[in-house]
């Protein structure tokens, strides 16, 4: 059981940016402007990084991959 | 898995050769994939021991800007450093630029590849700690670890930018 009074550690600051802070941890972050600060930095990182866009390689990848694989012929050869 | 590729390498045509490398594993040796594990945490090990593995043998071939190792002498040194100034831009890394040039991607690039695959897989890939640990072969505590301090670095980065 934490102790109300303790100051948020990263995992819960953590889950406090995710939403999934359990509420008596969240009276603490209430009442506590140390840890408000602190969370509130962390979130702007944690949001930043989840915003990031995915990348792609460009298009006849998968072609390109392929060319390169082994398959099982019908005989039971492997070819490429 | 080819986000997270681009971001270990910072190059497109490199990180592209390095999933076409992870596929080619994976397919060739997809009998040797174990159903317990997971099979995209499998891809992304694959994938990331490339990444780590080119960029270790990176650091090793790196030349220093100053010249070569044994350069003594100021003439020796000239004509052995890299000059930054002598390199045309090419379409790739205009493209590179404007995908990698954000103050965050920066941020990323600035860290130890190993902090880089956690932080990645944690809030770009969405991974739990559990399932880093898993692909990454690294003690649980560890990952946390890696994890808290790159989020410090990252945010010591951001906020000296924006001082």
């Amino acid at each position: 059981m934490t102790d109300i009074s303790m100051h948020l550690n990263t995992d819960e600051i953590e889950l406090w940016a995710q939403g999934l802070l359990p509420a008596a941890r969240a009276m603490h972050l209430a009442d506590c402007s140390l840890c408000r600060v602190e969370a509130e930095r962390e979130r702007k990182v944690i949001l930043e990084l989840v915003q990031l866009p995915k990348f792609a390689p460009r298009a006849g990848f998968a072609d390109r991959v392929m060319a390169q694989v082994k398959v099982p012929t019908p005989s039971g050869d492997w070819t490429a | 898995m080819f986000s997270l590729l681009y971001r270990m390498v910072r190059d497109r045509a490199l990180a592209e050769d390095l999933a076409q490398e992870t596929f080619i594993k994976v397919l060739n040796g997809i009998k040797s994939y174990r159903p317990e594990f997971k099979f995209s945490s499998w891809i992304f090990k694959i994938a990331n021991n490339a990444a780590i593995d080119h960029l270790r043998r990176k650091s090793i071939d790196t030349l220093s800007l100053d010249g070569a190792p044994s350069a003594e002498t100021p003439e020796q040194m000239r004509a052995t450093s890299l000059q930054l100034g002598d390199r045309t831009e090419s379409p790739l890394d205009e493209v590179e630029n404007r995908e990698l040039g954000t103050a965050i991607e920066r941020a990323i690039a600035r860290l130890r590849p190993e902090y880089r695959s956690c932080i990645l897989l944690r809030h770009v890939e969405g991974y739990s700690y559990e399932e880093i640990a898993d692909t990454l072969e690294l003690p649980l505590g560890t990952v946390k670890t890696y994890i808290h301090r790159a989020r410090n670095e990252l945010r010591g980065y951001l906020e000296d930018r924006r001082d």
